[in-house]
């Protein structure tokens, strides 16, 4: 309607210098009619030349961001051509893929002849998930308002944005102790349930408790003992990724992450066990370090959450046939708070449960 | 304080963009010039339209002045303007103006004079290119206090300009409005352009570039600047669109393109049309033909000139003068005369008789009022002494008439009667009695005695019924006032006392048909001027009671008894163009010599365009005779006001004289609407060439892709024209999704001789993977891809063949 709008415009003001011309038997009117009727064609050639001279790109952060930290998505709009554009629509379409939020706009920018136009997009993520942004196409308005064409780009980017956690070393250490029966074998060992499997050299990043001095006396080099996570099946989380409308499983996540953290920190290894939406199947994933819990929690994010109708405390019993201790990590549908237990946020808790009694 | 705290927790997105749910966008950043530079720019628009206006308007009357001061002083409050408008504190913004206003006001006391003169030598040199131009006879002449002319009107115009410049600046920032900008500073460039005078073409791009930018910025929005704006705003309903305020570098680079496009344009304007063969394109120039009169007036007088003190339509005045500046008749019926005719010359109906020229008013000679013997004044009044005459000589050319006439819209204060009526002693009474009207509906029948031959004297006995004193008194008088521009006129026309009437009244007639021209607007006579005097000696031209009244004191001056009358005159063309009185006979209405013949009762209707005022002369041997003194019109008889003229420029016109376009009518001229078809074929010429330029740029494109280096995309690009030809004539190509299906198609669909696997397998290489065709197969492909076109086209329709030029 604009763009009628502003061809109507554009053609009375022909029209009322036509009628100026005419009467006046005006020269200069006539320079101007021709002005008025080039126009447009300087317009629209314009538009042609810069939709085919357009190009753009556009990044976010390669590290994932912490959930509420702004962080930028930058967004390169070339345009290579002699004309200049005073609208330029840059449609992107923002999603959420861990939650499967979507939303689409419009970005208005100006367009500079042989220029980039650099935009700078502050984002913030009140959820965790991962942040995917998708350029469709680009949209060029010729100068008088009454032409626009569109361009197909394909340029997308994405970041993760992970959940913050809390402390949780001394609540998740007492957790595991009580969970894992075998946790007594060796105090001595200090929270250390792996055994030894072999002897290798020092690599630089080995922790300082897992050289073997007495070897290493013996030699020039620095030996270390290679460890067997033997006693990693004795611990299981069961993290519920099930979210309602109070988006609990913010909470569950940020639970699961302090619990994982101090778990690997302490060095004790666990498996966690999720529903993930993509593979369709109950996953597990063994943790022994840190890194492996950071991807641990990229793949969660990269999965989808799902409703409260897929049980997973059903499928990890079926899937143990009542063999095994867990720690069950999700809503707190059972008001759980006792010593066996972790609450954590939005009415989630961390409470450790025997199969069966579920 | 926790509440404190939540409502603050609440709000931390407050304003930001929720882009989906728990994703919000900050204040998005770009690089888009610093404010300063924004507001300069805004500035320029106002510069440009100011400068422009001004400086065209000065140019186009050669006025030269100082323009370093005018430029710098533009420049420097349309930037002002423009940073205060774009302040950060609508407190400053109002410290601002009242500081301005300050010293506006301290710069005009200081400056008054300079001013005043410059304004004034301004006014005058556009006056007097008016006075030439409309062939004035004279116009005012304002007093320039100052002589240094580039200095005064430099100082006038920064003044104008800094009331311009506020206007304009708070419009460029509020609405952005072509029309308001336009009707804002164009109009003052209608007074040069009407007189024919070129503005300077740098003036008219800088106007240009103004009116351009403010349309394109009105079109294209982020013209709204604050200092205190965000780089970009969220609009739209649900708040789906992020989008930028504004930008100086597109600003700048659409003032430059635009500068570069208007010069252009200029050079190959002035290259392809010159302005003089333009000119005589124009074989009429009816707006200055119809309209130089009344703004000519309007110079002269003022905006007085435009309206009349009394009604304008034609009709009686009742012998007042000079209160109409534009005489429009309606055309209406006033009368309706059924009458039989007797010779060719025109019929008058007498109405007013004016006897005493007062101020500006002939006053009625028939003061029966005051007359103790009515019947013998009134006898006096309407020729009854001729009529005697002429009713007892009964000689060859001796004639009886009947006249009826019917008052449908004429005034009825009047009768309205042919020449020698007899009245009979009945109606005298009457009318002494019940001061009878002649009421519109009423119809009259008058007997009278027609003068078929008027060259035959009336008989020696006509002095001697009329009283010479009475005339001599009343009729021979000439008001002081006039006395000395009526002698100047006696002398300019070399007539005197020694000759005869006849000679006399020839001479006059001449004079004023070769100097005086007729017209309809005239113009009012300016307050306090005498009514013939203006005419006389400035204004030089009118209508009929210019001359008739002109002409009465002109022979009373030279002793020839003389009188205004008014009432209705026709032609005889226009009775024979009348309808005859069906079931009337002509004897009942006609008798004695006539000069053509056995004639049919006509009845005639007088409009109010056929009210008239001439003079009657007393000469011996004939009593009082009619004299026509207006001489014949050039001019088109319609509508002659300012505002008829321009209603008719516009519309062509309300009445029906022409043929134009009228309102009440529905038959429009194809003359008319000429400029209107002109404007339609270039528009739909423009679309034309626009549609031809995108389709060759099009082809141009497609050329150079399918005759690039890279042989693997020049053949990509011509199998895609295919398939794009094939879009056209088949809409379920695109069901085909594999080369292979495609290719199958192409073979049945249009017989073409071909190995489909094979240039299955060239294709999908060439597509999938890189593979660069050599000589021999790319010429093969080649030879195909143009086989395949062929059969495409052959087989298509017109249609699809047409679209498939666009493609």
């Amino acid at each position: 309607m604009k763009k009628i709008r502003n061809l109507i415009r554009y053609i009375i003001v022909i029209i009322l210098d036509i009628f100026m011309m005419i009467v006046f038997h005006s020269y200069l009117n006539f320079i101007l009619l021709v002005g008025l009727l080039l126009f447009p064609l300087y317009s629209i050639i314009g538009v042609y030349q810069a939709r085919s001279h357009a190009g753009i790109s556009i990044s976010a952060p390669l590290e994932p961001m912490v959930r509420g930290e702004e962080f930028l998505v930058n967004i390169n709009v070339l345009n290579d051509s002699f004309f200049p554009l005073v609208n330029v629509n840059v449609n992107l379409i923002v999603s959420n893929s861990f939650y499967n939020f979507k939303g689409e706009h419009t970005l208005n920018i100006p367009f500079r002849a042989k220029h980039k136009t650099k935009i700078e997009y502050p984002i913030t993520m009140e959820n965790c998930g991962r942040f995917y942004c998708e350029v469709t196409s680009l949209s060029f308005v010729d100068v008088l308002g009454v032409l626009e064409l569109e361009k197909k780009v394909d340029a997308s980017t994405q970041c993760l944005v992970i959940p913050t956690s809390n402390d949780l070393n001394a609540e998740a250490g007492q957790i595991y102790f009580k969970g894992v029966s075998e946790a007594v074998e060796s105090k001595d060992k200090g929270f250390d349930f792996s055994d030894i499997s072999g002897i290798r050299e020092y690599i630089p990043g080995d922790k300082l408790q897992n050289i073997h001095w007495k070897l290493s006396a013996k030699g020039e080099d620095l030996m270390v003992k290679e460890r067997v996570n033997v006693s990693a099946m004795q611990l299981n989380i069961l993290l519920s990724l099930a979210n309602d409308e109070e988006m609990c499983v913010e909470g569950a996540l940020e639970l699961a992450d302090g619990i994982m953290k101090a778990f690997v920190k302490q060095n004790m290894p666990f498996t966690v066990y999720y529903y993930s939406v993509n593979r369709g199947e109950l996953a597990a994933e063994h943790i022994v370090n840190d890194i492996e819990r950071k991807q641990l929690i990229e793949m969660l994010l990269y999965d989808v959450c799902h409703d409260a109708t897929i049980d997973v405390e059903d499928m990890f019993v079926a899937k143990h046939q009542g063999q095994a201790n867990y720690l069950y990590i999700g809503q707190n549908d059972g008001g759980a708070d006792d010593g066996n237990s972790i609450v954590g946020q939005k009415n989630t808790v961390a409470v450790l449960k025997r199969s069966g009694m579920a | 304080m926790g509440l404190f705290r939540r409502k603050k927790k609440e709000d931390v997105h407050k304003d930001d963009f929720m882009m989906t749910k728990g994703m919000y966008l900050g204040k998005a950043d770009i690089k888009n010039g610093h404010i300063i530079l924004n507001c300069f720019l805004r500035a320029l628009i106002v510069f440009f339209l100011v400068l422009g206006m001004i400086g065209g308007f000065l140019s186009a009357f050669d006025i030269t002045c100082n323009y370093l001061i005018v430029i710098t002083v533009f420049l420097l409050l349309s930037m002002y303007f423009s940073f205060l408008y774009a302040t950060t504190r609508f407190f400053y913004r109002d410290l601002g103006y009242i500081l301005f206003f300050g010293l506006f006001i301290v710069a005009i006391y200081v400056f008054r004079i300079y001013a005043n003169s410059g304004f004034y030598y301004v006014v005058n040199k556009v006056l007097d290119t008016a006075k030439t131009f409309f062939d004035l006879p004279g116009v005012r002449e304002y007093e320039v206090q100052i002589g240094n002319n580039n200095l005064t009107v430099a100082i006038a115009a920064c003044f104008i300009g800094m009331v311009m410049i506020i206007v304009l600046n708070i419009w460029m920032y509020s609405i952005m409005s072509v029309f308001w900008t336009i009707l804002f500073t164009f109009p003052i460039m209608v007074i040069p352009m009407y007189m024919k005078m070129s503005p300077d073409p740098v003036y008219m791009v800088f106007l240009a570039i103004g009116y351009f930018c403010v349309f394109i910025f009105r079109a294209n929005g982020h013209y709204v600047l604050f200092a205190w704006d965000n780089k970009f705003k969220v609009r739209g309903l649900r708040k789906k669109r992020v989008t930028y305020t504004q930008d100086a570098g597109v600003f700048g680079q659409l003032i430059i393109s635009l500068f570069a496009l208007f010069l252009v344009t200029i050079f190959v304007t002035n290259a392809i049309v010159l302005p003089t063969a333009f000119e005589r394109r124009f074989k009429s120039d009816r707006l200055r033909s119809t309209t130089s009169d009344a703004i000519g007036n309007f110079l002269l007088l003022g905006f007085s000139s435009f309206f009349n003190k009394y009604p304008s339509t034609a009709g009686m005045s009742g012998g007042k003068l000079g209160g109409v500046s534009n005489v429009r008749p309606d055309y209406l019926t006033d009368l309706e005369a059924t009458f039989v005719p007797y010779g060719n010359d025109a019929i008058y109906l007498r109405g007013f008789v004016g006897g005493e020229y007062g101020e500006n008013e002939w006053l009625d000679a028939f003061g029966y009022e005051n007359e103790p013997d009515f019947e013998s004044e009134f006898n006096k009044y309407t020729l009854g002494s001729e009529k005697d005459t002429l009713k007892n000589n009964k000689g060859k050319y001796y004639a009886q008439g009947y006249m009826e006439i019917r008052n449908i819209g004429a005034s009825p204060e009047y009768l309205y009667y042919p020449y020698y009526t007899e009245f009979d002693d009945e109606f005298i009474k009457s009318f002494d009695s019940e001061d009878v009207e002649f009421r519109n509906g009423l119809t009259r029948k008058y007997k009278y005695y027609p003068k078929v031959v008027w060259e035959e004297e009336l008989g020696s006995l006509t002095p001697d019924k009329i009283d010479k004193s009475g005339i001599l008194d009343m009729y021979l008088e000439v008001p002081d006032k006039n006395k000395e521009v009526i002698d100047e006129i006696c002398n300019e026309i070399g007539v005197d006392d020694s000759m005869t009437e006849y000679e006399i009244v020839d001479k006059v007639r001449d004079f004023f048909a070769e100097n005086y021209p007729y017209t309809l607007k005239p113009g009012m006579t300016p307050d306090g001027s005498d009514f013939v005097n203006y005419f006389l000696t400035k204004n030089k031209k009118g209508y009929c009671a210019h001359f008739a009244s002109s002409s009465v004191l002109i022979f009373r001056e030279l002793g020839i008894p003389a009188r205004y009358v008014e009432g209705y005159a026709f032609s005889m063309e226009e009775v024979f163009t009348s309808d005859e009185a069906e079931g009337l006979e002509a004897s009942d209405y006609y008798t004695g010599y006539s000069a053509l013949g056995d004639a049919p009762v006509m009845n005639v209707e007088v409009s109010d365009a056929n009210a008239h005022a001439w003079v009657e002369i007393y000469v011996d041997g004939f009593g009082w005779k009619p004299v026509e003194m207006t001489p014949g019109s050039n001019e088109e008889t319609e509508e002659n006001d300012f505002w008829s003229a321009f209603g008719d420029f516009m519309g062509g016109g309300l009445g029906d004289n022409d043929g134009g376009v009228g309102l009440n009518g529905l038959n429009l001229s194809l003359s008319s609407l000429s400029g209107i078809v002109f404007v339609i074929i270039g528009i739909v010429l423009v679309a034309i060439l626009i549609y031809i330029v995108r389709i060759i740029i099009r082809k141009i494109k497609r050329y150079m892709l399918m005759h690039q280096d890279n042989k693997r995309d020049a053949l990509i690009a011509r199998y895609s024209y295919v398939c794009d030809l094939l879009r056209i004539c088949n809409a379920d190509f695109d069901t085909y999704r594999t080369h292979k299906d495609q290719l199958t198609f192409m073979k049945d669909t249009y017989g073409v001789d071909m190995d489909v696997d094979k240039v299955t397998t060239i294709i999908e290489s060439m597509s999938f993977h890189d593979e660069m065709p050599d000589e021999k197969v790319f010429e093969e492909m080649s030879k195909l891809t143009i086989v395949l076109r062929k059969a495409i086209k052959k087989k298509s329709g017109l249609k699809n063949r047409l679209k498939m030029i666009q493609k």
